[in-house]
């Protein structure tokens, strides 16, 4: 395999799990805006490690591949973790409660967010075996185009790593009407959601919104590629 | 409180895209925040409660 090819397949792989912790955290904007189950203290601690699990890949492909970066992920998921098994742990010390939030194919969302930190931790640790990517010199893709290289699905890695801002963006403007500035209250009360339908066109306008941003960044980026020096 | 945590994530993000040097220390920052406001927010006790 070529180093153009090994850097394609790790930035690819780097994407796909960018757009894996999109779907994840969209889930919870659906859940919070389309069903209108606010969420619990908890459940933005795991928010903000599934945040966390996002920055690796994203310096990765901006910034170029280094283990580090990787290790900011494996620390995040253990962080979420700890808030994802404190309240597995609630919910197994409370015999008579039927657990906190809805059920998804069985499991509530916490041990969803458990398995996902989990298969996170082992899928960097797989990841990290494939040892080529790190030997060669790869200065990222923010290096790269300012040098006017063009890279290949450059408007995909944008629109993932955009995607993953604008979420961040709804997250923590969510927050205020819920917590404020101070604690956030243990057990919130539901609100009244947009609707199932709705709470999805809701996610999909956020996409929309990250995908046109990131069109007009790549025209941009092309038009300046273009220009004579 | 919560609310912090998640705008020290944002200015993680702008750190990302400006390539700061301060990233890494303020996504170790952020991070141990995350894990203060999980340990202020422990307030059932629980017979394993760490």
């Amino acid at each position: 395999m070529s180093d153009t090819q090994t850097l394609r397949l790790a930035r690819l792989i780097n994407m796909a799990a960018l757009f894996a912790l999109i779907g994840v955290l969209a889930g919870s904007l659906h859940l919070q805006f389309g069903v209108g189950e606010q969420p619990c203290p908890l459940c933005l601690v795991q928010r903000s490690a599934m945040i966390g699990l996002a920055v690796g890949p994203m310096m990765n492909l901006l910034w170029g591949m280094k283990p580090a970066h990787y290790a900011l992920s494996i620390l995040a998921a253990l962080v979420g973790s700890a808030g994802s098994i404190r309240q597995i742990l609630l919910h197994i010390n409370d015999p008579m409660g039927t657990g906190y939030g809805p059920a998804v194919m069985g499991y509530h969302l916490y041990t969803w967010a458990l398995i996902t930190f989990i298969v996170a931790i082992a899928g960097i640790a797989v990841v990290l075996l494939w040892n080529r990517p790190f030997t060669i010199n790869d200065p990222g893709v923010l290096a790269s185009v300012s040098r006017g290289i063009r890279v290949s699905g450059l408007v995909a890695l944008l629109w993932a790593i955009l995607w993953a801002t604008v979420e961040l963006v709804v997250i923590t403007v969510a927050v205020l009407p819920e917590c404020g500035l101070g604690m956030c209250p243990d057990d919130p009360e539901p609100i009244g959601g947009l609707g199932d339908s709705v709470g999805w066109v809701f996610i999909a306008v956020t996409g929309l919104i990250a995908l046109i941003a990131a069109v007009m960044v790549d025209r941009r980026l092309a038009r300046r590629a273009a220009a004579p020096c | 409180m919560m609310f912090s945590m998640f705008v020290l994530w944002i200015i993680v993000f702008i750190g990302i895209f400006l390539r700061q040097r301060w990233v890494t220390p303020l996504v170790l920052v952020t991070l141990v925040w995350t894990l203060v406001l999980l340990k202020l927010h422990m307030t059932d006790p629980i017979p394993l409660n760490f």
